[in-house]
């Protein structure tokens, strides 16, 4: 797949290097020549140049461009460059965009005439997932297809969980309902085999079905909690956002440091309270109670502030905790000291664009990008490869599992006995650098 | 895990790589072994076969008992991997001429392998005519195999290469000051280019073969020029059969070969003339050439050479195109008209083709930045608040670009300087010692007095020769790969 990435920001050069991974073709364009020496030695093809400049698009070969993702800081350039790429012959535009304005649904078909297939807003994705994250605070990580029929949780499991210790292939009956499909340990994923051990303090990603959501809980070791009170540190646009979303399911307070965004925010988000302060000095912490909250999460410009706060609010009794986490490389760290949810805009965006890349209609898919695998909803199409056979027979590369299907709106766990039909729903674990066999398999 | 003072690299991963490419080289022996069984010459076939098994067991042993840990290829590693790979081809590569009895000694062998993988053509080897066919194939072999790049063939033709530190070697191999690529992959890059390369040496090898040259003589010589190696056939050369026909062709295709292969692509592929136009090296090239073939055509003139004008105007050009993109195929002796004309030469070797070409030299596209930012210091001594900045292409360069160009072309005279003193103090006349150190340096394998003349390699000390083996890699390299394995910062922590 050709794919055009316009301008080599955070996002861009995340998105450029991670598709090199996948073995797509890659053209990076940006106007600043600096930027695009931090590509250098990816597997791509790195070109100056401005998004919005016929000449180049027109050096870049947009006409048999089969991606155009335009993520440059501005909205307006975006939405330009993609309707600019859609009339020289691109096959699919993606905009990133930064106000909520343009994602309801009634204004698709205006951007869709006008030749941007798809808006990627990460600020908002973001809310929604910690909204996700607030409603299951037992999970790291939580996706679901057609509203939980099928789920995939990622759990931190502890020395309580009674799954911890067994191998896999002897969980005996719990096996009929709940498939590990991968294991985070040590900061490296794996698929497991029948022979591994499941250990404490690894991250298992388990997939089950609806009626068997609580039995997954308690084998987990697990309790739920319902959140009532969430405490925000930082008022950017995640914030704004998330207050948005929640409405007055919550109650919220925003901490923000500079007092006219506290103004715009209090004039927005009639249902929140705004705080003025510094959330990461603990007079303020302590003032506003922060033992008192269910949840809290950190927005905050800087990941090392986020960590540290969120560190320091599951010290004074928060149980969940969720933190924006910019720089790639924290994550890890972050995710080692038992920080509830990482959001990370980069990857957020990750996931929209490999869905555009799996599926042409964005709206019947999901995925879901974790640092180094992804989570993604597929259609199996007439045909395909996955039909032929068993599961077991397919011969599946060792860096992938499938972990559920949706047929006819049920959801149904796979083991190698599953014999995939046209028209089914599928969830795929697979590692980074393997999606894109999903689409030979699939497609 | 103790502390170490030294870096941390990952030499298992360098190993396997090396040994996967030695696979290639033993692949590539099949080609003159089956040319030395076509003529007959069994035990020149033998010694070809012996050496391809010994090259192939080599780099089986070398994927069965080292097994890396770690997939990571950074810089240090694909550094030093570009580096040393060019010393085990040559190793390698030298068996041949040892097993089959063409070079009796290990230095000699190494010097001329390593002279044709780095397309520089000095010989040590006399009676090229009843040399057997094997032997005189495997040398132009070489300079082709080594014209393009080992690494960038390998890149091209196997997939295991094409992960992140793929792209550093990419990099590391390729000439030029900035790496263009043709296509998003790299792989796809590597493919593109090796296409071409293979259908100009097809090209070139029929249009020699029209030209009466016998198919043998005419692959040789293609392979010689495409990677401007300049390797011969026999001893007097090119030049000795006396066919402007032949020489024309053979002109033709050093001036195409000295040109950027990406910005042929560009135009014969995607029909972009537009980039010709606006290419100012490309320009600067024509110009030199044009300037230099004129100057050495009006002297030839003054100074009565050859028989008439249209030899003097064949020589002139001829000789320009030989210098300037480094093949260094021989045409006439000028030293007993002077030094001029080598001096001339001397120079053009030094400015090279253009980068991303398969030439030598220091390339034309620094010379043009080194010139253009001349220019500019000396407009700013009159106005001294003048900001300035060195165009190439319609567009402005990075100061940081300007000057690792500046560092890179000290470097160079560095080097030069101080090969051509090493070999004054063996024993080579101060003048020799200039041009053989700068031809060496700029892989165009002319010598000039004691190592002029078809195998007058050979007469060098031991010394000597490895000495310029190494300046040889150096300049293929383009120095920094090579040199910056001899910095502290590359081993130790510090």
């Amino acid at each position: 797949m050709k794919i055009i990435i316009a301008g080599a920001g955070e996002v861009g050069t995340h998105l450029a290097k991670m598709l090199s991974f996948e073995k797509q073709d890659i053209i990076a364009l940006d106007p600043d020549e600096r930027r695009l020496a931090n590509l250098d030695n990816y597997n791509l093809m790195a070109i100056q140049g401005s998004a919005i400049a016929f000449a180049d698009l027109k050096r870049v070969g947009i006409g048999t461009a089969d991606l155009f993702v335009a993520v440059t800081p501005q909205e307006t350039r975006n939405l330009l460059a993609c309707m600019m790429a859609k009339s020289m012959g691109a096959k699919r535009t993606v905009a990133r965009i930064d106000s909520g304005e343009f994602i309801q649904k009634n204004r698709k078909s205006f951007f869709t005439e006008a030749g941007v297939d798809s808006l990627i807003y990460p600020e908002y994705l973001a809310a929604s997932e910690i909204v996700t994250a607030l409603k299951h605070t037992w999970v790291r990580n939580w996706f679901e297809m057609l509203d939980g029929e099928l789920i995939v949780v990622g759990v931190k499991l502890r020395a309580n969980a009674a799954i911890v210790g067994r191998r896999l292939r002897d969980l005996g009956t719990i096996s009929g309902f709940l498939h590990v499909n991968a294991i985070k340990r040590n900061r490296e994923t794996i698929i497991p085999g029948g022979n591994d051990v499941i250990m404490e303090n690894d991250v298992a990603y388990i997939a089950t079905t609806r009626e068997y959501i609580d039995r997954v809980v308690e084998l987990c070791g697990k309790t739920r909690h319902h959140v009532q009170r969430v405490l925000i540190m930082g008022g950017n646009r995640i914030a704004a956002e998330l207050g948005k979303l929640i409405g007055d399911k919550y109650k919220v307070k925003i901490i923000e440091g500079d007092l006219d965004r506290c103004r715009e925010l209090a004039d927005l988000l009639p249902y929140c309270n705004i705080v003025n302060g510094d959330a990461s000095d603990t007079d303020i912490m302590d003032e506003e109670g922060v033992g008192d909250y269910d949840a809290f999460v950190a927005l905050s410009d800087s990941s090392e502030r986020n960590i540290l706060s969120c560190v320091m609010a599951k010290e004074l009794g928060v149980t969940k905790t969720v933190a924006e986490v910019e720089n790639i490389q924290f994550i890890a760290e972050a995710e080692s000291l038992n920080i509830g949810t990482i959001i990370n805009k980069q990857l957020i965006a990750s996931s929209r664009i490999f869905q555009t890349m799996l599926d042409s209609d964005v709206d019947n898919s999901k995925c879901l990008a974790l640092t180094d695998a992804e989570v993604a909803e597929l259609e199996v199409q007439e045909g395909s490869k996955v039909t032929r056979r068993m599961v077991r027979d397919l011969g599946l590369s060792t860096d992938m599992t499938i972990a559920g299907l949706v047929r006819d709106g049920v959801g149904h766990l796979v083991n190698g006995d599953t014999r995939l039909l046209p028209g089914d729903h599928v969830v795929v674990f697979c590692l980074s650098g393997s999606i894109h066999k999903i689409e030979k398999l699939f497609g | 895990m103790s502390r170490s003072r030294f870096q941390h690299i990952n030499y298992p991963i360098v190993l396997r790589m090396i040994a996967w490419l030695l696979l290639i080289e033993a692949f590539f022996m099949l080609v003159p072994m089956a040319i030395s069984i076509y003529y007959g010459e069994t035990r020149v076939a033998v010694s070809f076969g012996v050496s391809a098994t010994i090259t192939v067991l080599s780099g089986i042993m070398m994927t069965l008992f080292i097994k890396p840990t770690s997939q990571s290829m950074r810089k240090r590693e694909g550094l030093l991997l570009t580096a040393v790979v060019w010393v085990f081809f040559s190793l390698f590569g030298m068996l041949p001429f040892l097993l089959s009895g063409a070079i009796d000694n290990v230095t000699d062998a190494f010097f001329e392998t390593m002279a044709g993988f780095t397309t520089t053509g000095a010989t040590v080897l006399t009676g090229l005519e009843h040399m057997p066919h094997g032997v005189v194939f495997w040398r132009s072999m070489m300079q082709w195999i080594g014209g393009m790049g080992i690494i960038l063939f390998t890149l091209a033709v196997l997939p295991m290469l094409n992960v992140r530190g793929g792209v550093s070697l990419f990099n590391s191999e390729v000439t030029g000051i900035t790496h263009e690529k043709l296509r998003p992959r790299v792989s796809q890059t590597a493919k593109q280019l090796w296409l071409m390369y293979l259908i100009f040496t097809a090209v070139m090898t029929v249009l020699l073969v029209l030209g009466d040259m016998g198919w043998f003589d005419a692959l040789c010589y293609t392979m010689a020029t495409v990677s401007t190696g300049g390797y011969t056939t026999s001893d007097a050369g090119l030049w000795a059969m006396h066919s402007t026909y032949i020489n024309v062709v053979v002109m033709v295709f050093m001036f195409l070969c000295g040109i950027n292969f990406t910005l042929i692509y560009k135009v014969v592929v995607r029909g972009n003339f537009r980039a010709v136009r606006f290419n100012d090296s490309l320009k600067w090239f024509t110009f030199v050439i044009i300037l230099f073939s004129l100057s050495v055509f009006v002297y030839m003139n003054i100074m009565g050479f050859g028989k008439d004008v249209g030899e003097r105007l064949e020589l002139a050009v001829f000789d320009t195109l030989s210098s300037i993109t480094s093949t260094g195929f021989a045409s006439y002796k000028y030293e007993n008209h002077g030094q001029f004309i080598s001096l001339l030469m001397m120079t053009l070797m030094f400015f090279g083709g253009m980068a991303g070409s398969t030439s030598g030299g220091a390339k034309i596209d620094r010379m043009m930045v080194l010139i253009k930012n001349t220019r500019n210091e000396l407009y700013r001594i009159v106005h001294s608040n003048a900001v300035t900045s060195v165009r190439v292409d319609g567009k402005s360069l990075p100061h940081e670009l300007v000057e690792k160009v500046i560092a890179f072309l000290a470097i160079y005279v560095l080097v030069f300087v101080v090969v051509a003193v090493a070999l004054t103090l063996m024993g080579l006349p101060i003048f020799d010692a200039l041009f053989t150190s700068m031809s060496t340096l700029s892989n165009m394998g002319f010598g000039c007095g004691v190592t002029d003349g078809v195998g007058a390699y050979a007469a060098l000390p031991m010394g000597a020769k490895w000495l310029l083996a190494f300046e040889m890699m150096v300049g293929r390299l383009e120095l920094f790969t090579v040199l910056a394995l001899f910095t502290r910062t590359f081993w130790l922590k510090d």
